[in-house]
């Protein structure tokens, strides 16, 4: 009689766990697209070391990844910024669970500049008034006397978040002009002596890095290993992975790969810093 | 010869020469052109971004739930029919978000042969304190089972206790809201009409009634768990304007002196949620609700006495409360049992509670998410009802209920 009762709850149990099981055959990661090149490099040499695994990287935005995680489409998310609270509540609706949050990386939100500006360092204050459009001329920095042209991020960005909620703390001015990825930002900065735009540390090639202030009276920090280590960077951040439920499985194993000495190695080689 | 060579190569040089300048002139025009038009595209790309942008600002969201319903033989008596299809809800949400803080939002229902009003409000954000929002207009009141969206919620219908305190689930009014971030609380207060129908736009009465709401998140990542747990107080009355008649919460008709009198509504409720992160995600969720609501009644003030005794204002204590489970089967199932105990009137019992009859509803449901956007539950309830003398047995009045749900 006990067992007969004891058979259908493993029944049950069986049936859940094989679903959980097969859910996680194929790693899928989507996301910011900061971290899109480091999660490539992630995947490339796990998969070159673990030739069973097939991981799937994709970018779109930190906003797109977080969507596909709360839809199912995706089993990792990447996003350079924390989930919002709205965003939890959706997971709670849809899974009942808090969804776990890995940081991964840290990061220095990068300030770029054209290596013609002659402008060496910004307070956070300056360069929330520049993002706001308040501030419109480089010689109101100690620069030129030329316009500024502002480049930035598109909304579904975490970065754009991040800095909207860590530096800008308003509204984006109009004249900001939005580009898909880091990369494009990169890329308007070099070309044009007037650009300023912000992003991760790990692509700032080509183009100079401004030094950042907490106030006029602080010191400058550039986006070193040492400065981001001890927190001395004004905006330093956390890269996330995201995922529904706690891993397990070859997920559980990618991610623990990632946060041991092989894969923050690759942190420290893409550009980025390691979590410890 | 010689010189007539070197006329000759000095000749062909300059002609080439000249062709080769007359080419870099002419591609520079043409360079020019092009920069040109380039500028122009890059000003026509720029407005287009502006407009884009503005676009930007504006979400449309919103669902359609269509379900085959079938009734036990008790309410096929009182429908007469046993089963139907119906669109339960055709809803468009429109968000438009100005500024940085300030959103409007606006919710018509399009119900077969019916448009209502759902949600219009606006939501700023104050300036200097951060986490708190200020909304005016028509909204949800500050309740768990109110606010959480039809769409999203695992069973097709709210606690009878909810949707009976709460009928309609808007108000019109104006909340304050805390959700914080580093400090995971939520704190609201409403002040707001309380006697909305969904049909009035303006109060029938000059009091106003007010609710709070406090919740308090606890994270235990290592464990896989979250707690939500929290209260909320109703303080409000209803103006008996026609009838001077109240049968209170003893089942005894009272005479007023005076009809224009306030009838006491208020009520205390406790919350709690927990999720954990086993096998797929599961939670529990849990509500319990008890206080004093009150009717006034709706016979005209020309009826006689007699009419008025009939139908008088009502003053119930009351009690109810439900508590959920939900567990994830996979990414794409869910399996639900709810049971929930509404009670009109905890002091009366047997034949005395006629007309307030406590109902203990269990309730269960799976749910597949096909993909992104559409839904199918499956969901059978069963009410059962308090007997006595009169109702000697429970209605048949189960209700087995098939929806599909396509969101966008």
């Amino acid at each position: 009689m006990k067992n007969k009762k004891i058979l259908p709850i493993m029944l049950i149990l069986a049936f859940m766990v094989s679903v959980t099981a097969f859910s996680q055959a194929k790693i899928t990661v989507k996301g910011s697209d900061t971290m899109v090149i480091l999660a490539q490099r992630w995947a490339e040499l796990y998969m070159k070391s673990n030739p069973q695994s097939t991981i799937q990287v994709t970018g779109g935005g930190s906003g797109v990844g977080i969507t596909a995680l709360i839809n199912g489409t995706t089993d990792i998310c990447n996003a350079s910024r924390p989930m919002k609270q709205t965003e939890i509540e959706k997971l709670k609706s849809r899974y009942n669970t808090l969804g776990v949050e890995i940081p991964c990386a840290k990061d220095g939100v990068t300030i770029y500049l054209n290596e013609a500006n002659k402008v060496q360092e910004l307070t956070l204050k300056q360069l929330s008034d520049i993002y706001q459009g308040n501030i419109k001329n480089w010689k109101e920095l100690g620069g030129n006397d030329v316009a500024i042209t502002v480049y930035g991020r598109e909304n579904s960005s975490g970065t754009y978040v991040y800095f909207h909620d860590e530096v800008v703390k308003g509204d984006y001015a109009a004249s900001v002009q939005t580009l898909p990825g880091t990369a494009a930002v990169v890329n308007a900065v070099k070309k044009d002596v007037n650009g300023i735009g912000y992003g991760g540390a790990a692509y700032a090639v080509g183009v100079k890095y401004a030094k950042v202030k907490k106030d006029a009276n602080a010191a400058g920090y550039s986006p070193t290993p040492e400065s981001i280590a001890k927190n001395e960077y004004p905006i330093t951040r956390y890269l996330y992975m995201y995922l529904r439920n706690r891993p397990t499985g070859e997920t559980k194993k990618y991610i623990d790969w990632i946060l041991g000495t092989e894969g923050q190695r690759v942190v420290t080689e893409i550009g980025y810093f390691p979590v410890k | 010869m010689k010189k007539l060579l070197t006329i000759g190569l000095f000749t062909v040089i300059s002609i080439y020469g000249y062709s080769q300048t007359q080419q870099i002139d002419s591609l520079k025009e043409v360079l020019e052109k092009h920069e040109g038009k380039l500028n122009a595209l890059d000003d026509r790309v720029l407005v287009n971004e502006a407009d884009l942008s503005k676009l930007n600002k504006i979400k449309v969201s919103g669902y359609i739930q269509a379900q085959w319903e079938s009734y036990g033989a008790d309410l096929e008596k009182t429908n007469g029919y046993n089963n139907t299809f119906f669109i339960r809800r055709a809803r468009i949400k429109f968000t438009y978000e100005a500024l940085d803080g300030v959103k409007f939002v606006l919710q018509p229902d399009f119900s077969t042969g019916n448009l209502a009003l759902k949600d219009a409000y606006t939501v700023v954000n104050l300036p200097k304190l951060k986490n708190v929002t200020l909304w005016v207009g028509q909204m949800n009141r500050p309740n768990y089972d109110v606010e959480y969206s039809s769409s999203s919620r695992e069973l097709l219908e709210r606690a009878r206790v909810t949707t009976t305190i709460y009928p309609g689930e808007r108000e019109v009014g104006a909340k304050l809201e805390y959700n914080g971030i580093k400090v995971p609380i939520l704190f609201q207060v409403m002040v707001m009409n309380g006697d909305f129908t969904g049909t009035q736009a303006k109060a029938v009465q000059s009091n106003k009634d007010v609710m709070a709401r406090f919740v308090y998140s606890v994270k235990l990542p290592s464990a896989g768990v979250g707690i939500d747990f929290g209260a909320n107080h109703y303080f409000g009355n209803n103006l008996a304007k026609t009838n001077q008649y109240v049968k209170n919460s003893n089942g005894t008709v009272d005479s007023l002196n005076n009809v224009w009198r306030y009838l006491d509504k208020h009520w205390t409720g406790g919350e709690i949620r927990i999720y954990a992160d086993v096998l797929g995600g599961m939670s529990i969720k849990g509500e319990y609700v008890a206080g004093l609501n009150s009717i006034a009644s709706a016979v005209a003030s020309t009826s006689t006495m007699a009419q008025k005794k009939a139908s008088p204002n009502l003053y119930n204590n009351f009690a109810g409360y439900y508590i959920t489970l939900v567990k994830n089967v996979g990414a794409k199932n869910q399996a639900v049992v709810r049971y929930d105990y509404y009670d009109p009137n905890t002091k009366l019992s047997g034949d005395a509670a006629n007309g307030a009859l406590y109902y203990k509803t269990w309730s269960f449901a799976w749910q597949y998410y096909l993909n992104d956007n559409i839904r199918l539950t499956a969901q059978y309830t069963m009410p059962k009802n308090e007997t006595n003398a009169t109702n000697l047995s429970d209605y048949k009045d189960n209700l087995f209920t098939i929806r599909v749900q396509a969101k966008f």
